[in-house]
């Protein structure tokens, strides 16, 4: 018994010495230090890091591309054995992914996804990130849950669901995809939706709530069913219209579900204070963690299905996006 | 001939009020027999507020001596040319009201006004570098600043992401003076500029534009905030943009919003600076004749100071309430105001040429932009659609007001 | 072909409110200089914006060469051989003269353009018209007269068959008059008829072949300057009587008093910072006293008041007001000391053109109608009403914007201004220029009035009668020097002349 704990405690020791001697290092680009999310985003990486005995260093590419090209340039130089990268201009990583391959190290793209044909270039490029449509399906699936628990939520009892959907700026692909497939996830749900009315509000609060006190007029809040907003400001603009007209503050009779997008601090303030339903959370965290894991799994030769998450066609990670409601 | 006219205006006017104070009188106590309560709802009631207008009018210009030259030479076209705007507006609501027969509510009329408030304001400091022959570019970022600064300190105790965790709960007046404070710094600034170097205050304005967005943003981003929209606005704090008065002093009635009498004390304000006070008249003549002004032995400088910082004192107030009203604020509030605020200004008659321009023109200007613009969300016109109208109402707007001091 | 090249038959223009034009006239034969006289306001600008296709009349007709022209803008006037030399020229200051020569028309092929066909042309121009100015110097940099020519070789260049100079000589001085009337007589011999509108009798006498006299937009007549039977000149009285409709008995209203011998203003060595503006003036100005300036374009004599008057930098030298050291720091600092100053440019720099007469008279004086900045509204209005009416202001009301007023009347509200703010020493630069016959009288008895009060008066005056009738006594600058005072009694003509070029001639002698 005691040898067995001798061996077993040599053998740790010198794995952890072999970690201490050949270190992964992993070299990351982030588009840009300034953004909320990917701050959070950051952070879990920087976080995972050191449990897998790994060395990260994270730069900023100050939104340019040749800066990130040179940033690149300059990590492999140093020798690097993996990258993760935050693409400043998605179409543009093809010279990165070329620049990987010469040095023979795996790159891992986050957050903006790079054309398939891009990584399908190299079979050591993969992309870890969440899908623009789920964030619409949650938002949906949220509102046919609701309606689901609370029949009455059918206001005119005609098993139709007439909800107002606040747009964010026009042509935005987060936009065409949340506005699309938050409609098609009530649709799944056996719902049938109808847009009863609905405006660009270039994700502003303040334009949300103009815009939907107009509406509140126009169509009466009583023949509103349900609100879908493209972002968690957004959402918080149509509440305070809401408010402004006495519902979502608490009585049962007079309650308009609202959805948004992003978890933001004030959305969650929201939720619980009961004015508004629920928002979907774009998984940072999780998307930090994977990141790095996948990149030291694949640079220390490992088999990726080891990283404890779902690797889709041996390129992609997708993270779900997670609902929250009141209390979570 | 002349004489005609004033008492056929005259008659004109009383007659129509007296016939809209009937007809509004009959229809409100008819609706409701008649089952027309969901067909015209308030109308009744505009009829007769329109009703005594008009009377009051046709009344007031009796008594008020009527140029001669004046009513001889207002042909009928010309009312027609003069009033374009004005009267493509009444058409408008027409057809909205017909489409969309809600839009015949009180609390419309209501809303509309809430939502004109803080435009008004806006334009109510933009007209003054109008006035002088300038613009003010930075108006709608000081909106924001005053905005983001005010919501940054008045969070409740328990929301999660404060953005000074440690802040005690200060009295609402503190973020308020300190909002407007900043606002006033930069708005000194571009007086500065302007002032001392001569430079146009487009150029001017435009600098301090992007200085005051960067700003901002730093303030916005500053840790443990890092960009995230300011939310979890005390409610003592909210109050001062949402605040609704009279309500329910009959049913239904959703009360009148703070913001109404806050921006017409306003409105009285600016217009007795602009029409009782030194610095007002000052204004005109630096609008009018710079160099006039100068050898007249006005204080060309302080002046234009002073012009910069009451602007922006009230950009600031602005700010205030747009972060109040909306319970929130981001570094992107008020993105563009300005050029809404000048819009509003210049279809309501003050010139960019500078030293031509009245209070009630601009109130005129911005209750026009506001209605039009409500007006197309309420039967849910496609905001394109919404953008090229209002570029059109521009362009038509000063056409007309340029033909009118270009006549041949 | 008909006798006349331009006929405007019955022209009527009404603005709204105001007949401006009644049933006018003008013939103007081929080849001559045809005056175009009128106090101001009488109408004469008006005709000629008809003519040039900025105003479109609402009555009459025009015939060019006999045949009825139809001229709805300045391009048609242009096309149809007709241009117009305005009294104040705005030249595109930062490009260069030839380019303001051809500025529309620029020679060349497909939108490119051949820059040295145009150097070649401007040069031969300017050769022609005895101009010696390079093609390539920038608009801005030259003199008002010549701007002028440089209007004129455009015009020649166009071919035009007519000329409308308006006030040309306004601010030439008087060699420059000469070069203008000799370009005028060769372009005459060459068959191109002038329409001159002057106020100057001396000028018009000289120059013109037949005048056309308005009075109040109408039609007074036309005649000969030299009647071809009796050989008989107009005369100045005549041409006087006909525009005014009255006898005027003299041009200047008799002076009565003396000055006094306190002396208000003492300037001692008074230097610009700027080398090439006023040097080294130096002078006294007596109470009741007018003190004229004389000179020509370019003494700085402006500058220098305006420098007095806290608008320009001084560099040295040492100025004493009622035996106090005064600094002019700013105009708002010499209001207060009692100094007013009506400037030469009254449209640029003197009124409010879209203010009304009320605000034109009381912006200078607004402290005194203000508690805490708010304006007592009764008392400026009483106060503007009052003045106004002392120097017979001629409006419908207070309400009147003043750009609407004749240019003698704008020049009075100016002057209503500084008697509100109780000024001591008033400084008049050019204060009848562009001004009417029968104004000019006024604002002469005005500056009387004034002297009477216990005023005193500087007045730049480039009217040697004018100079010469009002003042008390006269400094003569010269490129910004004083070369020499001339008392009353003792003046001439030729005294100012010559000390108005004393440099001038140096100059010459030494380059000789």
């Amino acid at each position: 018994m005691r040898k067995v704990f001798i061996l077993a405690l040599v053998f740790i020791v010198s794995l952890s010495c072999c970690a201490c001697a050949d270190e992964v290092k992993i070299g990351s680009c982030i588009y840009t230090f300034n953004d909320a999310f990917m701050l959070r985003f950051r952070n879990a990486m920087a976080d995972e890091s050191p449990k897998l005995g790994a060395e990260l260093t994270l730069a900023d590419s100050k939104n340019d591309q040749t800066t990130q090209d040179a940033q690149v340039d300059e990590f492999i130089a140093a020798g690097v054995k993996a990258l993760i990268i935050n693409p400043v201009n998605r179409m543009d990583v093809q010279t990165m992914v070329d620049k990987a391959r010469a040095a023979d190290i795996p790159i891992v793209f986050i957050n903006r996804e790079p054309m398939p044909e891009v990584l399908a270039s190299y079979h050591k490029a993969y992309y870890v990130g969440a899908k623009p449509e789920e964030s619409g399906t949650q938002s949906g699936q949220l509102i046919a849950d609701y309606f689901h628990e609370h029949p009455e939520a059918d206001k005119n009892h005609d098993g139709k669901i007439q909800f107002v959907m606040l747009r964010g700026e026009n042509g935005h692909q987060d936009m065409i995809a949340r506005s699309r497939y938050s409609v098609l996830a009530l649709k799944n749900a056996g719902y049938e939706p109808v847009e009863i009315a609905g405006a660009i509000a270039n994700w502003e609060k303040l334009q949300a709530m103009n815009i939907m006190n107009a509406f509140i007029m126009s169509i009466g809040a009583e023949n509103i069913e349900a609100v879908l907003a493209n972002n968690d400001e957004m959402a918080l603009g149509a509440v305070e219209a809401l408010k402004a007209n006495d519902y979502n503050k608490g009585n049962p009779e007079m309650y308009i579900p609202v959805v948004g997008v992003d978890a933001n601090a004030s959305a969650l303030d929201a939720m619980n204070a009961g004015e508004m339903l629920g928002t979907v959370l774009n998984d940072a965290d999780n998307q930090g963690i994977a990141a790095v894991r996948l990149a030291e799994a694949v640079a220390s030769g490992r088999d990726i299905g080891t990283i404890g998450y779902e690797v889709t066609d041996g390129k992609y990670v997708w993270i779900p996006y997670q609902k929250i409601t009141k209390g979570e | 001939m002349a004489e005609n006219t004033t008492s056929r205006s005259k008659r004109l006017f009383t007659t129509a009020g007296l016939i809209f104070l009937a007809l509004g009188i009959v229809l409100y106590f008819a609706k409701a027999p008649m089952g027309l309560n969901r067909k015209i709802y308030d109308l009744p009631i505009f009829l007769i507020i329109i009703g005594v207008c008009f009377a009051l009018k046709g009344f007031m210009s009796k008594n008020a001596p009527v140029n001669e030259l004046e009513t001889s030479r207002v042909s009928f076209v010309e009312f027609l040319t003069n009033n374009a705007i004005l009267l493509a507006m009444l058409v408008l609501v027409v057809v909205i009201c017909i489409l969309q027969p809600r839009f015949m509510q009180i609390r419309v009329a209501l809303d509309i006004l809430t939502q004109s408030s803080t435009k008004l304001i806006m334009a109510l400091g933009i007209c003054f570098a109008l006035l002088i022959a300038g613009t003010d570019l930075s108006a709608g970022r000081m909106v924001g600043l005053a905005a983001v600064v005010s919501a940054s300190m008045m969070q409740t105790a328990t929301y999660a992401n404060r953005f000074f965790p440690d802040l005690p709960q200060v009295e609402v007046w503190i973020p308020i003076v300190a909002a407007i404070a900043a606002c006033m710094v930069f708005g000194a600034l571009n007086g500065f500029i302007v002032a001392k170097y001569e430079m146009h205050p487009f150029i001017a304005t435009l600098a301090t534009q992007v200085i005051i967005y960067g700003v901002c943003s730093l303030y916005f981003d500053m840790p443990p905030n890092n960009s995230q929209p300011i939310g979890g606005i005390r409610s003592d704090f909210a109050q001062i943009g949402q605040m609704r008065l009279f309500s329910g002093i009959y049913k239904g009635f959703p009360g009148i919003s703070i913001l109404i009498p806050i921006s017409i004390v306003i409105c009285i304000i600016i217009w007795f600076i602009l029409n009782k006070t030194i610095f007002g008249k000052n204004v005109y003549a630096i609008g009018g004749n710079r160099e006039a002004a100068v050898v007249a032995g006005i204080n060309v400088f302080r002046n234009i100071m002073f012009i910069f910082i009451l602007a922006s004192f009230l950009y600031g107030i602005a700010g205030v309430l747009e972060a109040a009203r909306t319970a929130g604020a981001t570094n992107n509030y008020g993105n563009g105001y300005e050029t809404d605020a000048i819009a509003a200004c210049v279809v309501g008659g003050v010139s960019m040429n500078g030293g031509i321009g009245r209070v009630g023109g601009i109130i005129m200007g911005v209750l026009i932009f506001t209605v039009i613009q409500y007006g197309l969300q309420f039967i849910n016109v496609s905001p394109m659609w919404q953008q090229v109208i209002k570029g059109v109402i521009i362009a038509v707007a000063v056409a007309i007001d340029l033909t009118k001091y270009r006549r041949k | 072909m008909g006798e006349y090249l331009l006929e405007m038959k019955n022209i009527t223009k009404t603005f709204p409110g105001v007949k401006a034009l009644d049933n006018v006239q003008l013939n103007v034969r081929k080849g001559t200089v045809h005056a175009l006289m009128g106090e101001n306001g009488a109408g004469k600008s008006t005709l000629m914006k008809c003519l040039f296709g900025i105003y479109e009349p609402n009555g009459g007709e025009i015939f060019l060469d006999g045949k009825k022209a139809n001229i709805h803008s300045a391009r048609q006037a242009m096309d149809q051989g007709i241009a117009m030399v305005h009294q104040e020229l705005h030249p595109i200051r930062f490009r260069s003269v030839m380019e303001n020569v051809y500025l529309g028309r620029f020679p060349g092929h497909m939108g490119v353009v051949n820059h040295k066909a145009m150097y070649d042309k401007t040069k031969a121009l300017f050769e022609d018209l005895e101009l010696d100015v390079d093609p390539l110097a920038l608009a801005g940099e030259q003199s008002a007269a010549i701007l002028q020519m440089m209007e004129i070789a455009r015009a020649v260049d166009m071919k035009a068959k007519i000329i409308i100079l308006d006030e040309p000589t306004s601010s030439l001085s008087d060699r420059e008059v000469e070069h203008l009337f000799k370009i005028i007589n060769r372009l005459r011999s060459q068959g191109v008829a002038f329409i001159y509108i002057s106020h100057k009798m001396k000028e018009i006498l000289e120059i013109s072949d037949e005048v056309t006299i308005m009075r109040d937009g109408t039609y007074v007549g036309t005649w000969p300057v030299v009647n071809k039977e009796t050989g008989e000149k107009l005369t100045n009285d005549f041409i006087i009587r006909q525009m005014v409709g009255r006898e005027m008995t003299s041009q200047f209203p008799p002076r009565e008093g003396k000055p006094s011998s306190e002396v208000v203003l003492k300037v001692e060595h008074v230097c610009s910072p700027l080398r090439k503006s006023f040097q080294d003036v130096s002078f006294e100005l007596h109470k009741q006293e007018i003190l004229g300036i004389g000179g020509l374009v370019g003494a700085q004599r402006t500058e220098f008041v305006e420098a007095l008057f806290g608008l320009r930098g001084i560099a040295s030298g040492e100025i004493l007001l009622n035996g106090a050291r005064y600094s002019a720091k700013s105009p708002g600092f010499a209001k207060s000391r009692g100094l007013a100053l009506l400037t030469e440019e009254r449209r640029a720099t003197g009124i409010f053109g879209i203010l009304p007469i009320l605000e034109n008279t009381v912006i200078a004086n607004q402290k005194n109608y203000a508690h805490l900045g708010i304006l007592n509204e009764r008392k400026r209005r009483i106060d503007a009403d009052e003045e106004c009416r002392k120097l017979n202001v001629k409006t419908p009301s207070l309400a009147t914007l003043i750009q609407n007023l004749s240019g003698g009347n704008q020049q009075k509200v100016l002057i209503a201004r500084w008697l509100l703010t109780n000024s001591d020493i008033l400084i008049l630069d050019e204060p009848t220029r562009g001004i009417d016959v029968g104004a000019k009288y006024e604002i002469y008895n005005i500056m009387l009035e004034q002297i009477a009060q216990g005023r005193s008066i500087i007045m730049i005056s480039s009217e040697m009668p004018e100079l010469m009738g009002m003042s008390d006594r006269i400094m003569v600058m010269c490129e910004g020097r004083v070369t020499g005072f001339l008392n009353k009694g003792e003046y001439s003509q030729e005294k100012i002349m010559a000390l108005a070029t004393q440099f001038a001639v140096h100059k010459d002698n030494t380059a000789a």
